[in-house]
């Protein structure tokens, strides 16, 4: 916890570059007529970010590469001492060395190399620390100073700050883009691999899913089938469930509340309503598995009817209410944004209310309301934790609501957990079935954005 | 109670006001919430004549023009007082539907607000509402014959089927004009129609106006004083929710009897 502590030194020094930077530039603006360039705030920042960034840069790239060194350190020690190494046992010994180095406890006798090695990886550590802290210190320092020495009242002070502050952002959203990048490409080379032991079209197309393989060769196992169609039925059979009840409950409660409801109890109800959205989905799990799926199951003996516990109809319907709010507010959004002006023609030209939703606000806001289907309905198949808990595991391929069906996402739940191997077809078809459910969700998010996006331009 | 009894019981304004007033407001005082936009407002309107109602902004009237076809009661917080006749029938108190009242009284707002539909189903909207048209053929029929009265027949005909938000604001404006004649009205309410406008699509709906006059009775509310003065027979001037004077368009601009009136059309307040 040194590496915080100097942390906090780093920013107390560009906290006070920060009031010498000002400081300095109250002190300008007193002595020379000259006007100047930006406002006082931003000398303080120029400051404070010329002494602040570049050492925190320092530290934080010290702190990645200096275990890195450490251990080639260590490795080169160890195997002057001990020439008979092999690759395995030395990093099995350079593990031991950082243990016992921090503090560890090693789980047999260290011999003397070992010790040795410990030592000096231990006193590295500490060189290494007061190094850092004596460049980050006093690089901070140094740059404090030069850029105290630069401000001036022609300084450009807010551009500079402007600029650093863009390219902060800019990479916070690289960030973001490079992360999705490499999940897809980790999908895909996964995905890639997996269609090395199954074939492609015996996955899109199989009717089977059965993907117990034998873990090692002296186990039975079945031989695995890796048919993807019953997952996705299962999915599709769950998701439209769950639009058949979120759909109209959904619109219908949009309806009422940008076109019906006072004002007082929309500013209410709205909130209430997006509070549903807020519910962690593993309480709507259970919520379906101990409450609903067993009423289901009592109602459906009652009229000797064979309802499965772990029915479709179950999952799908409180999928449903989860997603209502989903459609219900972006709804109701889209129709509240459609003009006042076009209300009162419509009222003008002698139409009632209804009237008036119906031919004129709801064809208006209708790009907005499929936008908002669509994304409702790709957040319903991506979902997991209610199927999961709620669904069932047999594949079965049916359209019948009471019977058990099994989804894409549960499949790949159970495909992960427990023990695996990770390059069986078993693991790897986790990340195909993960990729094909990402294809569709991301072409239907793509569909509704540019059908919303559409929308909007017309009224601005 | 028949029209002429009506206004006998009314017959207090003595001004050049026309011998048959299609519209009769009495005493109207209009509220939002608190405070008072309308004052005591007395004023008849005439039949088969175009009213321009002028005055300086947030004098009221718009908010006496929304009184004409109640589409002040789609504001939450506006209550109008007071009696407003519409050929002899009281449009407030006498159970008379708003809804069947605005198929008479048509509108045209300040900003052309043609519905995100195409130029025909823009036009065709009243007539289906209402089922005033009972096939395709008379609905056609209307359709043409809306447009060609708003003077905009020619410029569309051959994309009826394009969305109306598609044209020009002075084609919107004159789409909203056909729109609203469409339905047949007796009386049109125009919100200052041409402030949006260009001086060219502006003279093409006075022109226009001039036009229905003959057919139906016109309100107007403007803020340009030529423009008053060319397409108005009466004017009513407003100020700070009264009305001021009201006459003849060419006596009241030319010699006006209040104070008042003559600062505002001199251009000395407003
Ligand atoms: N919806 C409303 N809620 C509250 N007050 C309103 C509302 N509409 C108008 N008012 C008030 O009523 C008064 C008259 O407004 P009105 O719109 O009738 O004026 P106007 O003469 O049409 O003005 P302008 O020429 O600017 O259009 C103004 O003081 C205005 O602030
Ligand atoms: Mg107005």
């Amino acid at each position: 916890m040194e590496q915080l502590a100097l942390f906090f030194a780093l920013l107390f020094l560009t906290v006070l570059g920060f009031i010498l930077g000002k400081g300095r530039a109250v002190a300008l603006s007193g002595q020379s007529d000259q006007p100047l360039h930006s406002r006082l705030p931003y000398y303080g920042l120029y400051t404070a970010i010329w002494c602040g960034l570049p050492s925190l840069l320092i530290m934080a790239g010290w702190m990645i590469f200096e275990p890195q060194i450490a251990e080639i350190l260590v490795k080169s020690q160890l195997k002057e001492a001990n020439q008979s190494l092999s690759a395995d046992q030395l990093s099995l010994y350079i593990n031991d060395v950082i243990n016992l180095a921090s503090g560890g406890i090693l789980s047999r006798e260290p011999d003397e190399s070992i010790l040795e090695a410990a030592e000096s990886y231990h006193l590295f550590k500490q060189i290494s620390y007061f190094a850092m802290a004596v460049v980050a210190i006093s690089v901070s320092l140094v740059t404090l100073f030069g850029s105290l020495r630069k401000i001036s009242p022609t300084l450009r002070a807010r551009n500079k700050v402007e600029k650093v502050i863009s390219v902060i952002m800019m990479i916070s959203s690289l960030i973001a883009i490079l992360t999705t990048l490499g999940i897809v490409l980790s999908l895909i080379f996964e995905t890639l691999r997996f269609f090395e032991k199954v074939p492609f079209f015996d996955f899109i197309f199989g009717t089977h899913w059965s993907p117990q393989t034998a873990l090692r060769s002296d186990q039975v196992g079945g031989s695995g089938s890796f048919g993807a169609i019953p997952l996705f039925a299962g999915t599709m059979l769950i998701t439209f469930i769950c639009m058949v009840i979120a759909i109209p409950v959904g619109l219908m409660s949009a309806i009422y509340m940008s076109e019906y409801a006072g004002k007082n109890f929309r500013a209410f109800a709205k909130p209430v309503l997006e509070i549903l959205a807020g519910i962690p989905t593993v309480v709507y799990g259970f919520f379906a598995a101990l409450t609903v799926a067993p009423f289901f199951r009592n109602t459906g003996t009652m009229l000797g009817l064979d309802v499965s516990s772990e029915s479709a109809l179950a999952a799908g319907a409180v999928m449903g209410i989860m997603i209502i709010p989903f459609i219900s507010s972006l709804s109701d959004d889209v129709m509240n944004s459609v003009p006042q002006s076009l209300r009162d023609a419509s009222y003008a030209m002698g139409a009632t209310k209804s009237e008036t939703i119906t031919k004129v606000i709801i064809p208006a806001a209708l790009p907005g309301i499929v936008g908002a289907i669509l994304l409702a309905m790709s957040r319903a198949i991506g979902e997991t934790m209610i199927v999961v808990m709620a669904a069932g595991l047999a594949a079965n391929l049916t359209a019948n609501p009471l019977e058990a069906v099994t989804t894409v996402t549960v499949q790949i739940v159970t495909l992960l957990v427990g023990d695996q191997e990770f390059d069986s077809a078993k693991t790897l078809a986790a990340f195909a079935l993960g990729l094909l459910l990402f294809v569709v969700t991301l072409s239907m998010n793509v569909v509704a954005l540019k059908v919303v996006r559409k929308y909007r331009e017309k009224y601005d | 109670m028949s029209s002429a009894m009506d206004m006998q019981n009314f017959n207090i304004i003595n001004d050049p006001i026309t011998s048959e007033p299609k519209i009769i407001a009495r005493d109207v005082n209009v509220f939002y919430g608190a405070s008072q936009a309308l004052k005591s407002i007395n004023l008849d309107i005439g039949a088969n004549e175009v009213t321009s109602l002028i005055g300086p902004s947030g004098c009221g009237k718009s908010t006496f023009l929304r009184c004409l076809n109640r589409m002040n009661d789609v504001i939450e917080n506006c209550m109008v007082e007071g009696r407003i006749n519409l050929d002899g029938i009281d449009i407030y108190n006498s159970g008379l539907d708003p809804v069947l009242l605005r198929a008479r009284v048509g509108m045209v707002f300040q900003k052309p607000n043609p519905f995100p539909k195409s130029i025909y189903d823009n036009v065709a909207y009243g007539p289906k509402l209402h089922g005033t048209v009972s096939n395709k053929d008379e609905l056609d029929e209307r359709v043409e014959k809306s447009l060609r009265r708003a003077g905009l027949w020619d410029e569309v005909k051959d994309r009826l089927d394009k969305p109306g938000t598609g044209l020009s604001g002075g084609q919107q404006q004159r789409l909203c004009i056909a729109r609203a004649i469409a339905i047949n009205p007796e009386v049109i309410l125009m919100d200052e129609p041409c402030s949006a406008l260009d001086p060219i699509a502006t003279a093409k709906i006075e022109e226009l106006i001039d036009e229905l006059r003959k057919r139906f009775t016109i309100v107007i509310v403007t803020h340009s004083m030529q423009q008053a003065a060319r397409v108005s027979q009466k004017t009513a001037f407003f100020h700070m929710g009264e009305v001021v004077e009201v006459g003849e368009t060419d006596k009241l601009f030319t010699s006006p009897q209040d104070d008042r009136t003559q600062g505002y059309i001199t251009g000395r307040f407003g």
